[in-house]
């Protein structure tokens, strides 16, 4: 899993079946001193709560599928939490 | 696997439901001889790391699915052990690891 900063949606009115009613948000994929980091992506929004700003963390591959509620989804990122707060250890550069 | 250092945790109470209870914690990738390897992963702890340690970062789904007996959860990524030495070249007797870092003895 990483840290992403929600930057904007996507709306497609045409998709494939499966993909009906999940919320597509643009996600730039951030390092843990917050920096971006590579290239933007589309995930889907596990939590229905994420939205533009918001700090976020997420996960690829098959798990990502495994977070919807329909776990057989065409769906290769999304979002499982909203980050309240990083910690870091004292002495560590961000 | 992947060799890590747990550098902070991730405090989130809006997740995934299978997060619940969970502890996030932040790791550096390293590479064997303990140096940042660039990179990050948020991983689940197991193993009641802490601050500091180097871990074993295990980040493969099905796998991690089955170590946490939640099937259905979107989680792959797991912090499973604490490492207490890492030994590149050919494997020394038991008596030449460090004693500093070797906290188990063992089996014979």
């Amino acid at each position: 899993m990483q840290l992403a900063r929600v930057i904007g949606t996507v709306v497609a009115t045409v998709k494939t079946p499966g993909l009906e009613g999940i919320k597509l948000l643009v996600i730039q994929p951030l390092d843990r001193s917050l920096k971006p980091t590579g290239g933007q992506l589309v995930a889907a929004d596990a939590i229905h709560m994420a939205g533009p700003g918001e700090l976020v963390y997420f996960v690829a591959a098959r798990e990502a599928a495994q977070a919807m509620p329909d776990p057989f989804v065409p769906v290769d990122h999304a979002i499982v939490g909203i980050v309240d707060a990083v910690s870091l250890l004292a002495g560590e550069k961000p | 696997m992947k060799l890590g250092r747990v550098v902070g945790t991730v405090i989130s109470t809006i997740n995934a439901p299978a997060f619940d209870d969970r502890t996030l914690l932040l790791c550096d990738l390293l590479d064997p001889a303990g140096r940042p390897a660039g990179g990050y992963l948020i991983a689940v702890d197991t193993v009641g790391a802490g601050a500091g340690e180097t871990v074993l970062i295990l980040d493969e789904g099905n796998s991690a699915r089955q170590v946490l007996s939640a099937p259905g959860a979107p989680i792959r990524t797991l912090v499973v052990g604490i490492v207490d030495a890492v030994v590149e070249g050919p494997t020394p007797a038991a008596t030449e690891v460090p004693t500093d870092t070797a906290r188990r003895k063992p089996r014979r």
